[in-house]
Parts: structure tokens; C-alpha cells; sequence
């Protein structure tokens, strides 16, 4: 995995300064900054989904995903926009969609939360393993 | 599309408050701080959003998002009483081995990611080589106070969502419909679901001999035979 993504990273470090577009990128933000800030706050989603115990706060990762996802509709919106593109607002429907959707997610989520809470007395995910065996 | 000027120094400021507040939202011991850094983060991105010329998603989201949803998580929260939980000296996270082993991943995973990013856009630079129109912020009318500019973007969402978008419209409302259902249904208490005569008999019986009080509350089903 590592010897993958080494040359990927020296690759990706050369062009970055060679063209000196770094600071380019840095003082006129565009569609590739906007992708970049939705891919990390998308991992710290993940991180937050295998890493911690508490079901709830695994509920908030996954809208910090669902939120990072719209970020890229938008900035590809914007982007289809600027290059005069038919429909170009057509990301920023799917938003509404992704929102709606969110929602729905977390009220079903956190009361199936409230009737697992009044079963088990529990809200720690590696105590309810019913399922398991 | 690019930022510039002032919006490129707002851009960066919320980007990172965005991406802290994520951090926090993830790292925080007590769920109700999680919850107040998960809004931050939201409102954060909300104000990206504006930056990318979506007023209309932002005001959705900051309304849906941090006015509905997060209220509700403060709710539940509240509900399952995690205090007393995070009182104790319970881990907030998995065992050790797993953490390593999904923050190997998460590492992958972000460097994958932003190399795809460059790649691609490098890649999508070549099939744009220039934006064909102007953008359009310089044409549109200034507004009352003549510090911004009124936009249509509300109207173009609008239009976009009638007219390409109406039947997944309405499939989503009878999503939202089928998420109100379900979490009341869901969210009944064993009592509740006595009450209208929604237990199978077995566990009823099962749970009378637990709960006496619970024979009282069925109601009585008259025999026609």
C-alpha cells in the first residue's frame, strides 16, 4: 500500500512546486480547494465512524460525510456555472436532495438510538453485538 | 471559478474553522460538546457555500441542519443521559489495535483522495481550457443597501427543482413522510405499543408476567363470535 502511494505523493508535491502553483492555489481558491477541504472533512467523518464508541456521535460523522459531499456538489455547481454549462444549478438540487435525505436518516437513526437505549441500557456500539453470535 | 481578494481569505478562515470544528466534533469526550462542534463545523460550511454563490443551500442548511437536526440530536442526547456514561472512566474510543488500523486507513484514504483531486482537476483544466462566460456577479443589480449584489440563484434553484427535478421531489417528500412514520413507530414504548393492541400475544404474555400494570392498558377486544 505504502510503495503505492509514495510515488503518488512525490508526484503530487513535484508538480505542485515546480509550477510554483501552490501559492497560486493558496491566494485564488478554486474548484481543486474546495474538493480538497470536502475530501478531508469527509475522512474526518470516516475516522470518527471506525474509531469511536459512542452510536451518537457516529451519527454526527456520518452528517459531517453527507455534509462534505455537498460541499462538492456546490463547488461543482459553481464550476459548471462559470463555464457556462445547461443546468449548471443542478448540483445545488442535489444538495437539497442530499439535506432531505440527512434528515430522514437521523430521525430514523436516533429512534431506533431511543428503542435500542430502552432495551439495552446502552449506548456503546461494541456492547450491543447481538448480531454477532 | 476562482476566489479572490477578500472572498480567498474568507475562504481559508472558514475552510479551517470547518475542518477544526470536524476534528473536535470527532475527538470530543462529552457527545453534547460533539453536538456543539458538529454546528459549527455545519455553519462553517454553510458559509462556504456562500462563497460558492449557493445562498439558497446555505440557508437550508443552516435552517435544516442546525435549527432541526441538531436539535434533535441534543434531544436524544439528553434522553439516553450520556453524562452519566461519560462520568465514569469509560473509553470514548475502540480498543487501541482498531484505532491504529482505521487511522492507517483514514491516512490512505486522505492521500488517496487528494491526489485524485489533482489528477483530476489537472485533467478537467485541460478539457476547460477557459471559462466560456463571464461570471455572473458583475452584471447582476446592486441591492438596497449597495454593498452586495442581488442574485437569482434562488430563482434558478427553484426552476431547476420544479422542472428537471419535480418527481424526485415528490419522492422525497414521501421519504420525509415515511421517516416521521417510522421514527414515531420506532420510538414507542413498550406500554404505547400495548395501548393499541400492537404486541404479538406471546410477548405480551411474556411481559405481563413482568409488567402487571401492562394487562390494564390493552384494550379490551370485543367477540363477535
Amino acid at each position: 500500500m505504502l510503495t503505492l502511494f509514495a510515488p503518488a505523493l512525490i508526484f503530487l508535491f513535484q508538480e505542485e512546486s515546480r509550477s510554483g502553483a501552490m501559492m497560486q492555489g493558496i491566494r485564488n481558491p478554486d474548484l481543486s480547494r474546495f474538493l480538497m477541504i470536502g475530501a478531508l472533512l469527509f475522512v474526518i467523518g470516516v475516522g470518527g465512524v471506525l474509531t469511536r464508541r459512542n452510536i451518537i456521535v457516529i451519527f454526527m460523522s456520518i452528517e459531517l460525510i453527507l455534509n462534505a459531499a455537498n460541499l462538492n456538489f456546490i463547488a461543482f455547481s459553481r464550476y459548471l456555472q462559470a463555464t457556462g454549462s445547461m443546468n449548471a444549478v443542478a448540483g445545488q438540487v442535489f444538495a437539497v436532495f442530499v439535506i432531505v435525505v440527512a434528515a430522514a436518516e437521523a430521525a430514523i437513526g436516533l429512534g431506533i438510538v431511543i428503542a435500542l437505549y430502552r432495551n439495552k441500557e446502552t449506548i456503546w456500539i461494541d456492547e450491543i453485538d447481538l448480531l454477532k453470535w | 471559478m476562482t476566489l479572490s481578494g477578500w472572498e480567498a481569505v474568507f475562504f481559508w478562515i472558514f475552510s479551517i474553522a470547518a475542518i477544526f470544528a470536524g476534528l473536535l466534533t470527532v475527538m470530543a469526550r462529552n457527545a453534547v460538546h460533539s453536538a456543539l462542534f458538529l454546528i459549527s463545523s455545519l455553519v462553517s460550511v454553510a458559509a462556504l457555500f456562500v462563497l460558492a454563490g449557493a445562498e439558497f443551500i446555505a440557508g437550508v442548511q443552516i435552517l435544516v441542519y442546525v435549527g432541526g437536526v441538531m436539535v434533535l440530536f441534543l434531544f436524544v442526547i439528553m434522553l439516553v443521559n450520556v453524562g452519566a456514561e461519560e462520568r465514569g472512566n469509560q473509553p470514548t474510543m475502540n480498543k487501541p489495535r482498531q484505532v491504529t488500523v482505521s487511522m492507517v486507513f483514514c491516512l490512505l484514504l486522505v492521500l488517496g483522495l487528494l491526489f485524485a483531486v489533482n489528477v483530476g482537476y489537472r485533467g478537467l483544466q485541460k478539457r476547460n481550457p477557459a471559462p466560456l462566460v463571464q461570471e455572473q456577479n458583475q452584471t447582476l443589480p446592486p441591492g438596497a443597501t449597495g454593498t452586495s449584489r442581488i442574485t437569482t440563484d434562488t430563482q434558478r434553484v427553484g426552476n431547476s427543482l420544479y422542472r428537471y427535478a419535480a418527481l424526485p421531489f415528490e419522492i422525497a417528500s414521501v421519504l420525509l413522510l415515511v421517516a416521521i412514520i417510522g421514527s414515531v413507530m420506532l420510538a414507542r414504548t413498550l406500554k404505547q405499543e400495548a395501548a393499541v393492541d400492537d404486541l404479538a400475544p406471546e410477548v405480551l404474555a411474556a411481559e405481563t408476567v413482568r409488567e402487571p400494570e401492562l394487562a390494564e392498558v390493552v384494550p379490551a377486544t370485543d367477540d363477535l363470535a
